[in-house]
């Protein structure tokens, strides 16, 4: 499959192959444009009944429904649902705090082999996948593509990730929601440091937009629990003022904003209902997409 | 504060350790690229209220913890104000006890007088204290006495209570005097006292000199007031104003005029009446008068008691029931037959003095016989100058034994009024000499007299004499310095008076001849001036006396003989104790000053300006504390180490987290 069998770092076979069994499925009804094992809104040629139709001249004769029309004496059509392929969106955040990492390894890193997995995963199962590196802007962008040699730009694409630069991820997500036309799998991927009002204005205009949704939120355990001994002199990595602070005076009041706004995200995740997994650094990669997958298979997309 | 281990003091600087430590750690920051700025800088945003003043808390009580540590292993000695006053040890401890009645006031609920709680918590606090070298100044001789020990203080007959006023000024100008003479080192200087004005004369021109002199010593001198100010406003005081024998044709009696004055207080018990039993006690027989007293005044006058008519002079004594003070329950007196007021007039020539012969016979009173003895200045000598209580003399003044004659006749409380010659001469007594007769071409009138006190007060009913009606032809002019009783127009001085300890020296400028006055014709002036000076002469040397206590009364006192007295102690404080005394044939009767019925008490702020600029600190005391003044107060330190850092550990302890882990 590889025109070019380079070692990516990001990307690791044994995982692969333990993740190959689970399929990558949508929530909802995806308009790809060859068949493929997802629902589409439309009807189509798979082996699942769908409905009669009453038959109206033009229609192939060979879908007539025999035994219908020997019970009622009236022309019916049979129809079947539509099997098709998803467009997978990832949207990578690259701003300067995903170079954050405290358990050796960071958030971009960690972005990366989540993107990649689930990246190969779709190629494989015939979906096309897109790549968008966010950071004050669209730094740099991959159309939804299924073959394997785009696979391999997404992965030198995904490689060449830079964590820098301040995060404007509202403005670009309300971008990318305008400039994908048709319905897609987003995955943002991105530690979402921003205010949760303006993430729910994303979300709802995703979702108008009859994208599927779903976010890694990528936070360190340091950030987490924010356990200092010392007096520390913080840097912003996204280039705003540093901060010197006395962890025993400011430790109380840093957890109460970190509460708040998670307690913010959460109720805009209930409310939009994005796909949304708050993924510690410290959690083995592995288990955070099965987990993704296995939810995915069991929300599996009506139509 | 004073320290038993001062040095240990030395370490108070590690007081600081904590904020050193802290200040240290804040220099070791770590550097760190982080992520997650939005919330340290919202945290930043949010009030940091209780969180910072909980940093400032716990290092404050870190460096109390410390503190207090240091403190209780220097084993300080403190209470009260007086710890942080109280310097190291002294070279020379001077204590100033006032001994005055007023100090024998008891506290409430106690049976300890202030004097003696005072004594007791000097001895408990010099003691802890220490000092080389403890010198006690008393309040009735002012003199300096080396203590062996503190403890000396209580067994002491001169740390007794006494009827004799205190002088603080003149017991620290004594202290004053000890210092320079003894050259002594850091010096402490206690004063007990219960801050009586009449015993502070705090109006005295004395003190700012005592001030200035103070601050003169070099070596430092500190001083400690120990004060007992509480009033005692329902303290009852009585006093003998009048006592006078009075033989009727079968029978004696005696009248007693006496007050019973109630102590200062608010006025809020004016309205209640109480009655007080005064028990007399004449001569061995006893008897009680019931009075019913309301306000703060009682006044009995002339309360009649029959004696003995074969009793021709005794001694007695009035009492009320005891009360907050003792000291002022009992008051003595003496009483005897007038005796006859005998005046010696010594003039060139006995005619030119009949008006003043005249003004000496006729005695006011019918029951006292006035005697008059007119002699020549040759016969001077042969006079019995015992029985003499007014001499009028007009003639020369005396010269030699003559001169010493009169002194001595002065020294013993005699009167002498001396009227110029017509030969002024040249001779000098008292300081005084007659310059020259002057005539005046108009009749002279008396411009200003004293109308206040002596000769040519106004009479008891409060009318003035009528001295402004006496005319003044010649008057002679004297040198010398006196006190002007009288002075015509211009200052020119017509009667005045020459201070001496005893007795009294008039000069009267002018004779009643009638060429030279209206004194004669105007005849009032004349008689009442010889005769209030032929009263206080016969007062002076009768059979009876009555002492104020104090060094005044003191002289000859080892031949005293205990008629009656409360406490006496030892002859040599016989003047300083009230009761009676008998001397030769004579009763002394001695009690305490007017003065000390006085409640008065100087004001904080008054005493703090007697001080002002010295080392000076006061410590409130109350009769009948049994609380030492100072004591070692290392515990206290203790558990404020212990309860600093209970508090610290309080603070420091983390809040209750709220798990904030990763979850999905």
């Amino acid at each position: 499959m590889f025109t070019e069998r380079r070692a990516r770092s990001f990307i690791d076979t044994h995982v692969l192959s333990r993740l190959a069994g689970v399929p990558l499925m949508a929530r909802r009804p995806m308009q790809g444009n060859v068949s493929g094992r997802h629902a589409s809104p439309h009807r189509g040629a798979s082996v699942e009944f769908a409905e009669y139709r009453k038959y109206v001249p033009g229609d192939d004769l060979r879908r007539l429904d025999w035994r219908a029309y020997g019970r009622s004496d009236r022309f019916y059509v049979k129809e079947y649902e539509a099997d098709t392929n998803l467009r997978a969106c990832f949207v990578l955040d690259t701003s300067g705090s995903m170079g954050f990492g405290s358990t050796g390894i960071t958030k971009i890193e960690y972005a990366r082999k989540i993107a990649g997995s689930l990246a190969y995963l779709a190629v494989q199962q015939g979906d096309a996948v897109g790549l968008s590196c966010v950071a004050q802007n669209i730094v740099r962008s991959l159309p939804p593509k299924r073959n394997a040699a785009h696979l391999m730009l997404l992965f030198d694409a995904l490689e060449q990730a830079e964590p820098k630069g301040d995060t404007q991820l509202a403005t670009v997500l309300h971008e990318l929601a305008e400039t994908t036309r048709q319905r897609a799998l987003i995955v943002i991927i991105s530690d979402l440091f921003i205010d949760p009002s303006l993430l729910r204005e994303c979300f709802q205009h995703l979702q108008f937009r009859r994208h599927d949704v779903a976010v890694f939120h990528l936070l360190d355990p340091l950030e987490l629990s924010f356990n200092f001994r010392r007096p520390m002199r913080f840097l912003d990595m996204e280039g705003g003022p540093a901060v010197f602070a006395e962890p025993n005076e400011i430790a109380e009041r840093y957890h109460k904003a970190l509460n708040l706004y998670l307690d913010g995200v959460k109720q805009v995740v209930l409310e939009s209902g994005v796909d949304y997994h708050r993924t510690s650094l410290a959690e083995n990669y592995e288990q955070t997409l099965l987990r993704f997958l296995v939810g995915r298979t069991r929300a599996k997309g009506v139509r | 504060m004073t320290f038993l281990q001062p040095l240990l003091l030395a370490g108070l600087p590690l007081v600081a350790l904590p904020l050193i430590i802290h200040l240290i750690n804040q220099r070791r920051f770590q550097t760190l690229r982080w992520g997650a700025m939005m919330f340290l800088l919202a945290a930043n945003r949010m009030s940091r209220g209780f969180a910072k003043l909980r940093q400032w808390l716990i290092m404050l009580f870190r460096m109390l913890a410390i503190a207090a540590l240091i403190f209780a292993v220097s084993r300080p000695l403190a209470s009260g104000w007086l710890g942080l006053a109280a310097g190291g040890r002294a070279d020379t401890t001077l204590i100033l006890l006032d001994r005055s009645p007023s100090m024998q006031q008891r506290g409430s609920g106690s049976a300890a007088s202030k004097l003696e709680t005072g004594r007791q918590q000097l001895v408990q606090t010099l003691k802890l204290l220490g000092s080389s070298r403890w010198v006690l100044i008393e309040s009735t001789t002012n003199q300096p006495r080396d203590l062996e020990s503190p403890e000396a203080l209580l067994s002491l007959t001169e740390t007794e209570p006494t009827s004799a006023a205190a002088d603080l000024p003149s017991m620290l100008q004594a202290a004053h005097d000890y210092i320079q003479a003894n050259k002594s080192g850091h010096t402490e200087v206690w004063i007990c006292s219960d801050l009586r004005a009449n015993d502070w004369n705090a109006e005295s021109g004395r003190w700012q000199a005592l001030r200035d002199s103070f601050l003169e010593f070099a070596q430092g001198v500190r001083f400690h007031l120990l004060a007992y100010s509480q009033p005692a406003p329902e303290n009852l005081g009585i006093r003998v104003t009048e006592v006078r024998r009075l033989e009727t044709s079968d029978a004696a009696e005696l009248l007693v005029s006496l007050k019973v004055k109630r102590e200062a207080g608010d006025g809020q018990n004016d309205d209640v009446k109480t009655i007080v039993p005064i028990e007399f006690l004449i001569e061995g027989s006893r008897s009680v008068m019931n009075v019913e007293f309301s306000g703060r005044e009682y006044e009995l006058k002339d309360h009649r008691i029959p004696i003995e008519r074969a009793r021709k002079r005794g001694w007695g004594k009035v009492s009320i029931p005891a009360d907050e003070n003792p000291a002022d329950n009992d008051f003595y007196f003496a009483f005897s037959e007038p005796a006859p007021r005998h005046t010696l007039i010594v003039a060139d020539d006995p005619l030119a003095v009949r008006p003043l012969q005249l003004a000496a016979a006729i005695s006011p009173n019918p029951a006292v016989k006035n005697l008059v003895e007119i002699v020549t200045p040759d016969q001077v000598s042969s006079v019995e100058w015992e029985k003499v209580g007014l001499v009028l003399w007009h003639s020369q003044l005396p010269e030699a034994e003559a001169a010493k004659l009169v002194e001595s006749f002065v020294g013993r409380g005699g009167q002498m009024l001396f009227l110029p010659p017509r030969d002024p001469g040249s001779q000098e007594l008292f300081g005084i000499r007659w310059k020259q007769w002057i005539e005046s071409p108009k009749e002279l009138a008396v411009d200003t007299w004293r109308g206040d006190q002596d000769l040519l007060a106004h009479t008891l009913s409060g009318a003035a004499l009528p001295v402004g009606q006496l005319e003044v032809q010649k008057y002679c002019e004297i040198q010398g310095e006196l006190t002007p009783l009288a002075t015509l127009g211009g200052g020119v001085p017509l009667m005045g008076r020459v201070t001496t300890n005893r007795g009294g020296v008039y000069f009267c400028a002018t004779t009643p001849a009638l060429a030279d006055s209206s004194l004669a014709s105007n005849g009032v002036v004349l008689y009442i001036v010889v005769q209030r000076a032929l009263a206080a002469g016969a007062e002076a040397l009768g059979n009876t006396r009555q002492l104020v206590a104090g060094p005044a009364a003191s002289e000859n006192s080892v031949n005293w003989k205990v008629e009656a007295s409360s406490d006496p102690g030892y002859s040599t404080e016989y003047p300083f104790h009230r009761g009676v005394y008998s001397t030769d044939d004579k009763l002394l009767v001695v009690n305490r000053d007017a003065a000390e019925d006085q409640a008065p008490v100087l004001g904080e702020g008054r005493v703090a300006e007697l001080f002002k600029g010295l080392d000076f600190a006061r410590v409130d005391d109350s009769a009948g504390n049994l609380n030492s003044l100072i004591q070692e107060i290392w515990r206290l330190f203790l558990t404020m180490m212990m309860v600093a850092m209970v508090v610290e550990a309080g603070l420091c302890l983390p809040k209750v987290n709220r798990v904030t882990g990763a979850s999905t």
